[in-house]
Order: structure tokens, then C-alpha cells, then sequence
């Protein structure tokens, strides 16, 4: 919590405090209008048990909800309306508001605040046609304009957000989700739809200026200079190996003619295009292609980090707050724990129960702690060790799975090989790619063969990316973690394993192309490496989509279909399958950490990867709904999304810290792609930077020189310390609130004891009084007669 | 939603407008949900008063374990008949406009069964019984350590139950509670 926030809540607390002393005063005044001597005989018939319930904190409560700021002719008014049992009365007894005279914009405030307060239709409407009868001072001038203008805006607010909320993508889906399966698993939905806007915002970018300027304008150059064609294709020979039976493997590979469309790196232009407008002013127009070619991953970088932190930083502030308050677990649960929006009988007896398991296994949590306290040391070290042993079982799967990447890696290159060892003569313009397609045999069975070659590590990747989380989540039964931390365990043991492929297959791709751009013999052959990398993005890219896809519809749709409408028990166990959310997250931030490795070496990714994403919403849609039954788990909104915002994170920047390698560090291929001529790619940045004007690149060495840095670094720090320091000086104010409230409870407590003891000896007291003058009466009386 | 067949003034539905937080298009919109409830009922009178078995009709409502709380606490009769307005004013308390503050006030309301003022130990038992479901019974032991769990939480002042102060407290840091507190229209 930040320093300022904590303030104002401070100053709005104390505020409150005041409003409820006043209320108590106006509430003990109205209840008791005769003074003191009434009071007391109010007092006295006050039933003593029941003087809690006279507490001005537990009367006038709606003095805190309906809006602080409001006069106190207002509170009382409404403080009124709250007691429900006797609202016709107090309605009569409501105080004239047109006696204070407010003018037009206060009372239009007025009228916008009614809709808060808990009163039926009927008395808001009576409040409103009151203020609006009311005689009020008519603004003036300037203020008459503000006001207007105020009005203008806020309608317009309503107009826009009501236009906005009917342009919602997938706006009854997600309504069909949630009554179906609650506010977690839309949680899921809203991401998925947040990563789509995401690659469309990552594919304007590329389309503005990547695709659109090398499209436009190099037709221009080609034009001017069609002698240089060389130098703006990567394989400028690729037509004479295209023929007609392998288009379509070409085109789920991205070898031969796909090559030389602009879909890779390859085909991109080296040149600074120049446009000149003679018409409009005589003026050339410049567009550096390498340069655009290294801004845009850049900006959209920044622009992938930014959308995440954001998004993510609401999160973690709610998550912050509440771990503050981390003893409201029980009344999260008891309060908010249904799902107001579920509408489906099914799903809400799931939900019920979901419920009961929950509140369960939060009890049995406590027990579980009580438990560990009291469990014996062998127990103890019998548990570490079969943790222990789980661990290291697991750390095996994950190199296993490893090993078997690269083997069958090895395996399909290797054979993939002996087909171009066989070629008898070798163009040298050809990439690595394009020979093993052009490696004809006439034969399409062997292309056949050489596709699924080509495609067998991905196969491999996804098929260990289906089964091997599976095995996780039966041996995570036998380390019995807490409930909560078992899904937390799953999944990071699911990204390891996500990541250990991805790590795999990179060096491998790395191995590859440094491999062979470095040993002599295979130079020629990997003429453009980064349309390689590219092709090995693209493929596994689809090979991803094709098993969600094939997963979705030809696996577990039968599964459910025989699980519902078999009566077999094995069947049914075999059939029903839960919507388990942490798998399809990592499902879908798998498909992001791909689009972000590849979409330098492949540009057109990320707008593959916004078709794959709106197709992909359907297919989960349809995973959801019709194969899935609700999930015995509760999955709680908040938490989820901050948890797929720190995956996406993780993701994040697992992506982008080989590309930031390859940039920095790998040189471009020689013979194609906008950086020929550079030792790096980065090379290339700081040339360009070198053009600069002499004062930025003064400023930016500046920036890098220690006479920036440490008082630069040495300010941050004393920043993080003020914040640091204000957050625990609150936290500590918060206990001692706390503290205080706690005594005060029982201060109160004390002080109504004394009083119902009082009373109680008071009437007691009167009686005997009563009694006495009866009883003088009485010998009075009897004295008359 | 012809606006032109609508029984509703432009007034009313600008008062509607102002008064809950609902645009009129919405207002329109419950109300064809509300007809869809009671055709006939609701086409001879607008603003019919429907029982409140007609009203837990309404798909959110029927299945949800504090229906009948809702229905009373919106009813201005207080017996759970719901007329329009009551059922426009349950929608827009519902609706995710609706700040915080107002669906905690009437989420106490709800939760506060024996309308005390207080959510105390009765009304908690039964929010959880409820919350659990019929078929499911949570033996009383277990919910006796489940109400004294969320009273050590949340019961500041140790007088055994929950004021609405302390309630709108724990409201307040749940990030939960507006997000499951909401029947989308």
C-alpha cells in the first residue's frame, strides 16, 4: 500500500468516526427527544440485554455505505429509510430538503447518488422528484457551463460504454461459461481473449511496418534497380523447385515457395527504401528496412512487458491486500463463496459441493497444521524422504524427456541427412530446406517420409507435453502437500517440463546452424539460418494447434460422448474429464512463448498466432462445455489471474532472452535478410546509432557513463526504501488500529455491563420505591378510613 | 426491444435511468426478462407484483441457495413478492456497475437471516448450511470450528457477531466478493 493511498483511507476513516459520533448523537436526540430525565426513563424500559442493539454503530450503519460525502440532513434522512420495519412512517417524517438551498449541479449530484442508497423504487423516485422540485439556486456563468458540460460527459460516458459493451468479443459465450461453470474458469476465457488483442496488437505493428513497407515499396526498388534482385531474396532460385504435388507440404512445413513469401526473415529487404513525392513537395522519403526490421520486435517487446506488468500489477495489489488480511480465508469462503452467476441446476450442485470440499479441506488444513505439530520425528522423515524421492523421480521424467527431444531430433536430422547426401550436386543458393525438398525422387512417398521426419521432434514435444503432466499430477497424490500448494507444484513442474523441451530444441536449432555455418562443407547449405529457425517456429507452432485441435475433437469429445451415454462404470471413469484450468493456461502461454521466440526470425507468427487464438477460443469453448464437467475444485478468480499473469511472465521472458542472444550475439546469415552485411544484428543498431546527431549520443553515453548510473541507481534505491519504510510503518499502523479496535470492543462491552447492571438495580430500586409509596398509600388510606 | 412498443414513458425509463445503473436499453431489456417470467400477468400491468415463486423462476435465482433471502430483502413488501421495480432494483444492485459498497450492503442484508441487524452465529450456520447444499452435511462439529474460525477473523469487538462495519471490512478485502456478487443481466 502506498503511502498516499493509506492517507486518504486514514482521513476517510476518521472521517466516518465523526459521522457515526454525530449519528450517534442525532440517533440518541431522535430516540430520545426529552433530554436527559427521558432518556433515563427510556433506560429503564429498555430491556438490559437488549441495549447492544441500541448501539449507534449497529443502528445507523447506513450512515457508512451511502455516500461520506453528504450533508447531514441527508444522513439522517437516509439512516431513516434503512429501518425497515417501520419505512412508511419514517417516510412521512423525512426532513424538508429544500431547506437548505443547493443549487442545480449539487442537486443533479444528489440525484446520482440516489441510486446507491438500499431503499425500493418507489422512495427513490419520491427523493428524486423532491430534489428536483426543490427550489435551487440557478448556476451562473461559467459554473453553468462546467456543469452542462459535466452532464454532456457523463452521458456520453454511458452511451460509449453501452456501445463498447455490445462490441464485447464472445460476450454470450462467456455468459454461457460462467453460468455453467463459474467465475474462475472465465477467468481462463478473459485471458485467452486478452492474449488474442495482444497478438493484434503485435500484428498491426508488423503489418504497418514490416509487411506493408516491404510489399509498397519494394516493387519501387525492384523497378529502379532490378539488377540487384539478389540482394533482397534469400533464394531467388526457389521457383525451379516448386511443383505441384508438394504445395501442401510446403505449406505446413514452410519450405520451398513459402520460403520466399513474407513469412520469414529471409525475404526481408536490406535496403533504406526512398520514396520521393515529387508532386507534393520534392521531398524523398526515407524508410530504413533493417532498421524498422529491429524497432518493431523491440516495440512490441516493450509493448508484450507493459500490457503484462499492467495487468498483472492490479493483481498482485489485490493479492497483496489480501494476503495482509490473510485470516479472511473463512470469510472469503462463507461470503463470497457462490457464484451468484451460476444458473445451471448441474453445475450449481457441483458448485455446492466443490463448496464443501473446499470448507473441508480448509479444516482440515488447520488439522493438517496441528497435525505436523504433533507428528512424531520418523513420520516426519519418512514424509521428507518420499518427497524427496518424488522430487528426484520427477527431475529424472524431465531429463528422460529430454534426452528423448534430442534423440529424436538427432534421429530426424540425421536421416533427413542421408537424403541430401544423396543429392548429387548442390545449388548454392539453396537453403538447407529447400535441398530436402528438392530432393525429388518423383516419389511423394518420400516426401511424405521427409515431412513426417521433419515434423517428428514436435510430435515428440507435444505428445510428452500431453502425457508427462498426467504423471505429475498421480505422483503429486503421495507427497500430501497442502491442497492449495498442489496445484501450485503441478504446474511449475508442468513449465519446467514446457521449458526443458524449449531448451532442447533450441540448442539444437543453435548447434545446427552455428554447426554448420561453421564447418566448411555444410556453409552453402544453411544460406539463411534465421528463415530456418523461423521454419522450425512455424512448424511447431502448427503442430501445437493440430493436437489441441485433433486433442479436442477426435479424443476427448468420444471420450465424453461414451462417457455420458454408456452405463458402464469404467466407461464413465474413462469418459468424464474436468475442466482442468492450470493445463489449458499452460496450453495457451505455450502458444505465446512460441509466437514471441519466433516472431523475429518469423514475422508473420504473431498473426498466425491471432487466427490460432480466435479459432482456439472456440475449440476450448467447445472443450469446456460439452466434454467437461465443472471441476470439483473452486477456483477463485483473483487468484487465478494473477497467476496466469506470472506465468505469462515466466513465459515472457524465457522467450525473449535467446532472440536478445541471437541479436546480440549470432551473425546474420550472409545472403539474406535485412542485416547482410553486419557482424550482428546489434552491430547494426549501434552503426545506425552512430548517425545519430551529436547530442542524443552525448546524452545516451551519458547515460551509460558511472556519473549517471551510481546517483541514478543510489536514488532508486532511496526510493525503494522510502516505500519500503511507508509500507511498514502502515502495516504497523494497521495492528495498532486493529489492537485499538479490538480494546474499544471491549471497552464497549464493559461499559454496557455496567450500564445493564445499573439499570437493572435501578429498577429494582424504583420497584421497591413504587412499593413503599404503595404502601404509604395504603397506610395512608387506611389511616383516612 | 422495439422501443416503440415499450410500455414505458420516456420519463419512467429516464427515471430508471437516474435511479439505478442500468442505460435504458438495459431497463428495457429486464423488463422483457421480467415478462418473460409472467407474460400475461406482466402484459396486462407493467409493474405487476409477481409471488415470489414466480420470481425464483428466473434461471440465477432458481439455483441459487439464498433465493429466498433476495427476494425479501429486494421485495418492497418485504414478503418476497417482487414488483418491476423491485426486480429492476435487484438487477442493478447485481449488475457489475454496481460499486462495491452497495452489494455489500445488501449482501449483509441477505446474509442477515434473522434480520437482527447483525450477522450472528445462527445466521452464519445457516449461510454455510445453505452454501453446502442439501446433500452435503457438514457435521456440526466441523461447522462450529467454521463459524469460530470466521469469527476470530473478522469479529473485532468479540461481541460474537458481525456488525456491518465489520463486514464491509472483510468486503472490502475481498477481491472475490465483486466478482461472484453479480447476475449479469
Amino acid at each position: 500500500m502506498s503511502g498516499g493511498n493509506s492517507s486518504k483511507n486514514k482521513a476517510r476513516s476518521s472521517k466516518r468516526q465523526e459521522g457515526w459520533e454525530e449519528a450517534g448523537g442525532e440517533f440518541y436526540q431522535e430516540l430520545y427527544p426529552g433530554g436527559e430525565q427521558e432518556l433515563f426513563e427510556n433506560l429503564q424500559r429498555a430491556d438490559a440485554a437488549k441495549l447492544a442493539t441500541l448501539l449507534p454503530s449497529k443502528q445507523a450503519r447506513n450512515t457508512t455505505t451511502v455516500k461520506r460525502g453528504r450533508s447531514q440532513n441527508e444522513r439522517r434522512q437516509s439512516t431513516f429509510a434503512r429501518n425497515t420495519q417501520s419505512r412508511d412512517i419514517h417516510l412521512s417524517m423525512l426532513p424538508d430538503l429544500s431547506e437548505n438551498l443547493s443549487n442545480e449541479e449539487r442537486s443533479w449530484e444528489e440525484i446520482m447518488q440516489i441510486k446507491a442508497m438500499p431503499v425500493p423504487m418507489a422512495q427513490k423516485r419520491e427523493l428524486k422528484a423532491r430534489l428536483q422540485n426543490a427550489t435551487k439556486l440557478r448556476l451562473q456563468g461559467f459554473e453553468q457551463l462546467q456543469w452542462r458540460q459535466r452532464k454532456v460527459w457523463h452521458r456520453f460516458r454511458t452511451r460509449l460504454a453501452e456501445v463498447l459493451g455490445k462490441l464485447e468479443l464472445w460476450q454470450s459465450p462467456m455468459r454461457v461459461i460462467e453460468g455453467k461453470f463459474g467465475t474462475g474458469v472465465v477467468c481462463y476465457f478473459l485471458f485467452l481473449r486478452w492474449l488474442l488483442f495482444l497478438n493484434i496488437a503485435i500484428s498491426m505493428f508488423i503489418v504497418l511496418f514490416l509487411i506493408l513497407p516491404n510489399t509498397l515499396l519494394k516493387e519501387n526498388c525492384e523497378d529502379c534497380e532490378s539488377l540487384d534482385y539478389n540482394s533482397t531474396l534469400c533464394c531467388p532460385e526457389r521457383s525451379g523447385n516448386v511443383t505441384s504435388n508438394n504445395v501442401v507440404l510446403d505449406l505446413i512445413q514452410g519450405t520451398g515457395w513459402m520460403e520466399g513469401t513474407l513469412l520469414f526473415y529471409g525475404v526481408y529487404s536490406d535496403k533504406i527504401f526512398e520514396y520521393s513525392l515529387p508532386n507534393l513537395w520534392g521531398a524523398e522519403m526515407v524508410y530504413n528496412m533493417p532498421l524498422a526490421y529491429i524497432l518493431v520486435p523491440i516495440a512490441w517487446a516493450l509493448l508484450s512487458l507493459v500490457a503484462i506488468v499492467k495487468t498483472g500489477a492490479k493483481g498482485f495489489k489485490e493479492r497483496l491486500v489480501e494476503n495482509e488480511g490473510q485470516f479472511y480465508l473463512y470469510c472469503n469462503l462463507v461470503f463470497g463463496g457462490w457464484d451468484f452467476c451460476v444458473h445451471n441446476a448441474k453445475s450449481a450442485k457441483i458448485k455446492h459441493k466443490a463448496l464443501f470440499n473446499e470448507i473441508k479441506g480448509c479444516l482440515q488444513e488447520e488439522r493438517y497444521k496441528e497435525e505436523k505439530q504433533s507428528r512424531t520425528r520418523e513420520g516426519t522423515i519418512l514424509l521428507h524422504l518420499r518427497r524427496v524421492v518424488i522430487n528426484i523421480f520427477v527431475l529424472v521424467i524431465l531429463v528422460v524427456s529430454g534426452v528423448v527431444i534430442y534423440m529424436t531430433f538427432n534421429f530426424s536430422t540425421s536421416s533427413l541427412y542421408e537424403y541430401t547426401e544423396n543429392l548429387p550436386t548442390l545449388r548454392p543458393n539453396d537453403s538447407f530446406a529447400d535441398t530436402l525438398v528438392s530432393y525429388k525422387d518423383d516419389n511423394t512417398d518420400n516426401q511424405i517420409r521427409s515431412t513426417l521426419l521433419q515434423f517428428l521432434p514436435y510430435v515428440c514435444i507435444v505428445v510428452l507435453n500431453l502425457f508427462v503432466p498426467e504423471i505429475f499430477g498421480y505422483l503429486i497424490t503421495y507427497e500430501s502437500y497442502k491442497p492449495r500448494h498442489v496445484i501450485l507444484i503441478t504446474l511449475l513442474r508442468t513449465v519446467l517440463l514446457r521449458l526443458a523441451s524449449f531448451v532442447v530444441l533450441l540448442s539444437q536449432v543453435y548447434m545446427q546452424t552455428s554447426g554448420l555455418l561453421d564447418s566448411g562443407d555444410h556453409a552453402v547449405r544453411l544460406e539463411c539460418w534465421e528463415t530456418f529457425v523461423g521454419q522450425q517456429f512455424y512448424k511447431l507452432i502448427l503442430t501445437d494447434f493440430a493436437v489441441q485441435f485433433i486433442m479436442t475433437f477426435f479424443l476427448n469429445f468420444p471420450r465424453a460422448f461414451l462417457g455420458r451415454h454408456s452405463n458402464s462404470r469404467c466407461l464413465k471413469t474413462i469418459g468424464t474429464q474436468n475442466f482442468y484450468l492450470p493445463k489449458h493456461v499452460l496450453d495457451i502461454v505455450y502458444i505465446q512463448t512460441i509466437i514471441w521466440m519466433g516472431a523475429f526470425f518469423c514475422p508473420f507468427l504473431p498473426i498466425i498466432g491471432t487466427i490460432f487464438y480466435f479459432f482456439l477460443f472456440y475449440i476450448k469453448k467447445f472443450n469446456c462445455l460439452i466434454n467437461c464437467t465443472p471441476s470439483p475444485i473452486v477456483y477463485r478468480a483473483s487468484k487465478s489471474k494473477s497467476l496466469f499473469m506470472s506465468v505469462l511472465l515466466v513465459g515472457f521472458v524465457m522467450s525473449i532472452a535467446p532472440v536478445a542472444y541471437s541479436i546480440a550475439e549470432m551473425s546474420p546469415s550472409l545472403n539474406c535478410g535485412p542485416y547482410k552485411s553486419y557482424g550482428t544484428v546489434w552491430y547494426f543498431v549501434i552503426t545506425t546509432f552512430n548517425l545519430f546527431p551529436p547530442v542524443v549520443r552525448e546524452v545516451v553515453f551519458l547515460m551509460g557513463t558511472s556519473t549517471f548510473a551510481v546517483p541514478a541507481f543510489a536514488i532508486a534505491l532511496f526510493f525503494l526504501y522510502y516505500y519500503w519504510a511507508v509500507a511498514t510503518a502502515n502495516r504497523h499502523m494497521v495492528a495498532v488500529l486493529r489492537n485499538q479496535l479490538v480494546l474499544e470492543g471491549h471497552d464497549k462491552q464493559f461499559l454496557l455491563n455496567r450500564l445493564s447492571a445499573f439499570i437493572r438495580q435501578h429498577q429494582k430500586r424504583c420497584e421497591r420505591r413504587n412499593r413503599a409509596s404503595f404502601a404509604d398509600d395504603d397506610s395512608s388510606v387506611r389511616q383516612g378510613s | 426491444m422495439g422501443q416503440g412498443k415499450s410500455q414505458f414513458s420516456e420519463e419512467e425509463l429516464q427515471d430508471y435511468e437516474d435511479l439505478t445503473y442500468f442505460t435504458k436499453k438495459e431497463v428495457l431489456y429486464a423488463h422483457q426478462k421480467f415478462k418473460a417470467l409472467a407474460p400475461e400477468k406482466v402484459g396486462h400491468n407493467k409493474n405487476a407484483k409477481l409471488p415470489m415463486a414466480k420470481i425464483l423462476q428466473y434461471p440465477e435465482l432458481r439455483v441459487n441457495p439464498f433465493r429466498d433471502r433476495i427476494c425479501k430483502v429486494f421485495s418492497s413488501s418485504n414478503d418476497g413478492d417482487c414488483t418491476f421495480e423491485d426486480f429492476l432494483d435487484m438487477m442493478s444492485v447485481f449488475s457489475d456497475t454496481a460499486p462495491k459498497a452497495v452489494k455489500a450492503e445488501h449482501a449483509f442484508r441477505i446474509f442477515d437471516f434473522d434480520g437482527d441487524d447483525m450477522i450472528g452465529v445462527s445466521d452464519l450456520r445457516e449461510v454455510i448450511n445453505r452454501l453446502c447444499g442439501p446433500e452435503h452435511k457438514l457435521t456440526d462439529s466441523e461447522i462450529q470450528q467454521l463459524v469460530q474460525n470466521v469469527l476470530e477473523e473478522a469479529d473485532l469487538d468479540d461481541d460474537g457477531a458481525l456488525s456491518f462495519a465489520e463486514f464491509e471490512h472483510i468486503i472490502d478485502k475481498s477481491s472475490d466478493f465483486c466478482h461472484s456478487f453479480r447476475i449479469r443481466l
